[in-house]
């Protein structure tokens, strides 16, 4: 066996594109990237990497591709579960992940706001994630229940959640807080508009 | 010793606790075996399914505790589909009907369901220590039964379970005249947690030794639960991100001043760094730390709590700590003898991971290390030579370097020297997981040098068969042989079946065995259970005409005394 040239081979094609290997005697890590069937976990932090468009650091690497392998890094779903979380909240932003607080509860649970289609949905993931009905209709209506749903944006503003359009949305949105009403309105929200 | 009455001999063997030296003792002869059998109180099971319900109470009928894996281990990186088996319930129906007055019961990767819990509870009324590690299947409900009807209960010990949290009042069922709490875990339920239930449970538990919370339990109750528990041994604290409250944080370490018996830290997902400050006082008596959650205690904060805890065996951190915390931990933990370095980034390229060079210092400074699991982006062949040499005491050595088939990355060469190195020096190794770029030369050390080798780790590595046979052929003391992504296929499989007799269990997946080859090794060896798992093409595979060659996705095969067991699902196909 040719240690040395399929050593530099594997070196370096062993992260390129499917498809771009020599038939490697072993099943090469790119091949079973190709073969890997859809058993993948449904770990939220896979699909939300798969989902971005950032990270990408070396052009020959496809990071996604790298999620897709199934049980690697051997690291057990409990921790995923637990560590899916960036270190700086600059990189959320793009990936779907944000932070979501709720006052009066005490810790902050964490949502993908790319399995979200629209506001009428974000409400009701809201509603499911604090186990309180009634976010949702802070979304739609405005002025008639006790909370309010506001975001912080790329530029580090609160903003009433609910008034651009979706896609813009969750592209600025870094977290959410569900907030009471009353609190609200000494808080410093951005007045509506002030994009214009 | 057959002069001496039974009672004697009975009394000699209660000193002897392990469960090896008892199965020896039982072998010794018809006698001894007969005693043995009678005063057998804690009973282990490494493998569900090599065994029944039935078959253990007729061998041990007087035990009290039992312990009972499910799942194999590559279950815990979902390799092991939805459903494929680990039920619990059989076993405590059968223990149910039985006499047996099991008072612990300690499940590892086993389904476990509230009905199991409540059966549990209400049959055995000197029931005690309930330990359910990497379990599935049941809810705060089952948690309740237990709460309620276990008078005498000193352990609930909930570690890593996936468990569906119905946010109810399953704490308020400890009934008001329950004191005998020791351990009380829950670290791993998601939601919220009745407060002041909480506390009184602990205030009136004077016995607690161990209280580990879940990210629901704010700081003040915190500081309110040490106030009641300055006795406690080891803490597991909640998520403190977005705290503001500096007067609790004050409170906190008032409290923690008291806790004067407080060895172990835990917890702390999502936790701010300026409220680990409130453990200031109790960091030099700390034996045992896990900040593997803590994604955002790093840098300084983390270099200042490391220094200050000099008598540390345990620490489980994250690689955001970095070569040079690292460095830190090798000057300061003399007396460290287990540590695990977990990736922050599961995805790939961090820049503050830590490399081959924190391993190496690791290694240089702390004498007493033998047991560690390091994930890292990069490692050489040198400076695994270099870690054998410094540290001959490992049992425990599991690298995990993040990228497959990774080489040395100064020299390119695979690492198959380095690896080959820590199994020369380490005589006493029990446990060994490699990665990185490797042939079948690194097998050839392993089968020749490990010796004592009881579990090995593959992923990625090798070239042919010939590397699976060094391992099958010399590590005579193998039990669980776990193989993915590696091309090894029948030849190695096959050539010699009665290997699989001595060990608990092999699994192999990714790999190039087919189902013919699997087929003739559940012909030659009746007494296993091969199991192939295949999710996608099932039907498929009985009915292709060339099925003889098909390669198998997953294969999983124990020794049993059983036979085939009967709860398997249809993906699993018993050969």
């Amino acid at each position: 066996m040719e240690k040395g040239g399929l050593e530099l081979e594997i070196t370096e094609l062993r992260l390129g594109l499917p498809g771009t290997e020599k038939v490697m005697k072993k099943r090469g890590f790119t091949e079973m990237i190709m073969t890997s069937s859809g058993s993948n976990s449904d770990h939220q932090c896979e699909s939300g990497v798969v989902s971005s468009g950032g990270d990408v650091e070396k052009v020959n690497e496809s990071p996604a591709a790298k999620s897709q392998v199934v049980g690697w890094p051997p690291v057990c779903s409990y921790r995923r579960k637990n560590s899916c979380k960036e270190v700086s909240t600059t990189k959320l932003v793009g990936l779907g992940y944000v932070k979501v607080s709720m006052d009066g509860v005490p810790y902050l649970r964490k949502m993908d706001l790319a399995s979200s289609h629209g506001y009428d949905d974000l409400a009701l993931a809201l509603d499911k994630l604090f186990g309180f009905h009634g976010i949702g209709v802070a979304l739609k209506d405005g002025d008639n229940c006790e909370y309010v749903t506001i975001y912080e944006d790329k530029d580090g503003d609160w903003m009433l959640a609910g008034d651009v359009p979706w896609g813009m949305f969750i592209e600025s949105c870094k977290r959410l807080r569900i907030m009471k009403r009353s609190d609200a309105t000494g808080f410093g929200l951005q007045p509506r508009g002030v994009d214009e | 010793m057959n002069y001496f009455p039974d009672e004697v001999i009975e009394h000699v063997f209660n000193f002897v606790t392990s469960h090896k030296d008892r199965n020896s003792i039982s072998l010794v002869c018809k006698s001894w075996f007969k005693i043995e059998r009678y005063s057998r109180q804690n009973v282990f099971i490494g493998n569900c399914y090599s065994i029944s319900p039935e078959r253990l109470l007729g061998r041990f009928p007087c035990f009290k505790s039992l312990t009972l894996k499910g799942k194999p281990h590559f279950a815990d990186f979902n390799l092991v589909p939805h459903g494929w088996g680990g039920f619990v319930q059989p076993w405590i129906e059968a223990l149910a009907r039985s006499r047996v007055g099991l008072e612990e019961l300690r499940l590892k990767r086993m389904v476990v369901t509230d009905e199991s819990l409540e059966l549990l509870s209400r049959s055995f009324v000197n029931f005690k220590s309930l330990v359910l590690v990497s379990c599935e299947g049941f809810s705060t409900d089952g948690l309740a039964s237990i709460a309620s009807n276990c008078r005498y209960l000193q352990d609930l010990d909930l570690q890593e379970n996936e468990i569906d949290d119905h946010r109810g009042q399953w704490l308020s069922c400890f009934p008001e005249t329950s004191t005998t709490l020791v351990t009380l875990n829950f670290a791993c339920l998601e939601g919220e947690t009745n407060l002041v239930a909480l506390e009184r449970l602990v205030a009136r538990s004077p016995n607690l030794r161990s209280l580990k919370l879940n990210r629901a339990v704010p700081l003040d109750a915190l500081a309110r639960l040490m106030v009641c528990a300055p006795q406690i041994v080891e803490l597991g604290v909640g998520s403190y991100e977005d705290e503001q409250d500096s007067e609790s944080c004050l409170k906190l370490q008032a409290a923690i001043k008291k806790c004067t018996s407080l060895r172990s830290l835990s917890g702390f997902l999502e936790a701010a760094p300026h409220c680990l400050s409130a453990f200031n006082p109790v960091c030099h008596n700390l034996t045992s730390l896990n900040l593997s959650y803590a994604a955002e205690i790093h840098g300084s904060h983390l270099i200042w709590l490391i220094e200050h805890c000099k008598k540390l065996q345990r620490l489980w951190i994250l690689d955001s700590i970095g070569d040079k915390g690292l460095e830190v931990v090798a000057s300061t933990c003399k007396e460290l003898q287990e540590l695990r370095v977990f990736p922050t980034d599961l995805h790939g390229g961090g820049n503050t991971a830590v490399t081959e060079d924190g391993l190496v210092a690791i290694s240089a400074g702390c004498p007493k290390l033998h047991s560690i699991l390091y994930f890292c982006q990069q490692m050489t062949n040198a400076a695994l030579i270099t870690v054998a040499k410094n540290c001959p005491n490992f049992i425990r050595f599991r690298l995990c370097i993040l990228e497959p088939h990774k080489p040395d990355h100064v020299t390119s060469q695979p690492l198959d020297e380095g690896f080959g190195a820590i199994v020369q020096a380490c005589k006493n190794l029990k446990r060994l997981s490699v990665s990185g770029l490797l042939t079948d030369q690194v097998f050839l050390y392993i089968g020749m040098f490990a010796t004592r080798l009881e579990m090995l780790s593959i992923a990625f590595a090798g070239d042919t068969d010939k590397g699976m046979l060094y391992v099958l052929n010399g590590c005579k003391k193998m039990r669980k042989l776990e193989i993915r992504d590696s091309p090894f296929g029948d030849t190695a499989l096959l050539a010699d079946v009665n290997k699989y007799g001595a060990m608990r269990s092999l699994w192999m997946s990714s790999c190039e065995v087919t189902l013919g080859g699997c087929k003739r090794l559940a012909q030659k060896a009746p007494w296993l259970n091969v199991e192939i798992i295949n999710e996608n093409d099932n039907n498929r595979m009985e009915e292709n005409g060339y099925e003889g060659r098909q390669k198998v996705d997953k294969l999983y095969l124990y020794r049993t005394v059983v036979g085939t067991r009967v709860d398997a699902p249809p993906f699993v196909w018993i050969l």
